[in-house]
C-alpha cells in the first residue's frame, strides 16, 4: 500500500507509480490504459467529492487519506484504492444515458460507468471506516 | 501536457499529447475555449498522440462542441488511437462528434462544413 495525497498532485503521483509498476512488469500498452483510466476516475472522484460527505471537509483538496496498491497475480491485474472519506459506494451510481443528444448529454456518472465497462470486475466495501474499491482485469499477453 | 497547434485556411488544429485526464484536461480546456472565444470556430482536434482519455477529457470535448454550436462553428476529431476510440464507443460519444481517420481529412471536413 502506498499513501498518496487527496489532490491533483496525488493523482499525478499515482499515475507515475502505476507507470513504474507497468514498466517493471512489462505490461502491454493495451493492458495499461484501462487501469490508467480507472485510477484517474476513482481518484478524482475521491478528491473532488470524497470530502463532501464529511461536514468539516470544505477544502478543495480533501484531507482524505488515500492508499493505493497494484498487484499482478497469475495474469490478473488488480488495483486497490482505499480512502477514509465518507462512505460512498460508486457502484450504486446509475448508468448515464449514453444515447442522449449532445446538448443534453449527462456527464455525471460517466467515469464510473467507463471503469465498470473497462474492467472485468469492480468491487466495493466499507470496512473499518474506510472505502475500499478493487478493480480487476485479466491481462492479455 | 504538450499541446501542438497549427493554423491554416481558417482551420485551427489542436493536437494534445499524452494523458487527457483529470490532471491535464484543464490546460486543454483553456486552450480550446480560448480559440472558440477569440472567434476560431473551425476546430480540429488531432488525437493521434493521446495515450488515453478519461471522462474529464470527454467532458471538455462536450463543452467545446456545445459552445461552438450556437456560433455556427465546426469541430472535427481525428486520428484516434485504439484506447481513445474504445472509450468513445463505450461512452456513446462516437455518435456525437464528427470523426475522421486522418488530420488531412479532418481539416478538409472542417473547411467544407459550416
Amino acid at each position: 500500500m502506498v499513501h498518496i495525497a487527496g489532490s491533483r498532485a496525488g493523482i499525478r503521483r499515482a499515475n507515475d507509480l502505476f507507470g513504474k509498476f507497468s514498466a517493471a512488469h512489462h505490461l502491454p500498452a493495451g493492458a495499461v490504459w484501462p487501469f490508467q483510466i480507472a485510477l484517474d476516475e476513482m481518484l478524482s472522484n475521491i478528491v473532488d467529492h470524497g470530502g463532501s460527505a464529511r461536514p468539516r471537509a470544505k477544502a478543495k483538496s480533501s484531507k482524505a487519506g488515500i492508499d493505493i496498491e497494484f498487484r499482478l497475480d497469475q495474469g490478473v491485474l488488480e488495483l486497490t484504492i482505499q480512502d477514509d472519506a465518507g462512505a460512498f459506494d460508486p457502484l450504486t451510481a446509475p448508468a448515464p444515458d449514453t444515447t442522449a443528444p449532445i446538448e443534453s448529454r449527462p456527464v455525471g456518472g460517466l467515469g464510473i460507468y467507463l471503469v465498470r465497462r473497462l474492467m472485468d470486475a469492480v468491487e466495493y466495501e466499507r470496512k473499518d471506516g474506510r472505502n475500499r474499491l478493487v478493480c480487476r482485469k485479466k491481462i492479455e499477453a | 501536457m504538450r499541446i501542438a497547434e497549427e493554423r491554416g485556411s481558417g482551420v485551427v488544429v489542436v493536437a494534445p499529447g499524452g494523458r487527457v485526464d483529470s490532471v491535464t484536461s484543464s490546460a486543454l480546456e483553456a486552450k480550446l475555449l480560448g480559440h472558440v472565444r477569440s472567434g476560431d470556430t473551425r476546430l480540429v482536434i488531432d488525437l493521434e498522440a493521446v495515450d488515453y482519455i478519461s471522462s474529464a477529457g470527454l467532458r471538455i470535448l462536450l463543452r467545446v462542441a456545445n459552445e461552438l454550436r450556437p456560433m455556427g462553428g465546426t469541430l472535427v476529431l481525428c486520428a484516434m488511437a485504439e484506447s481513445v476510440r474504445e472509450v468513445f464507443e463505450l461512452a456513446g460519444f462516437t455518435a456525437l462528434f464528427s470523426i475522421e481517420t486522418s488530420r488531412d481529412r479532418a481539416v478538409a471536413r472542417a473547411r467544407a462544413e459550416a
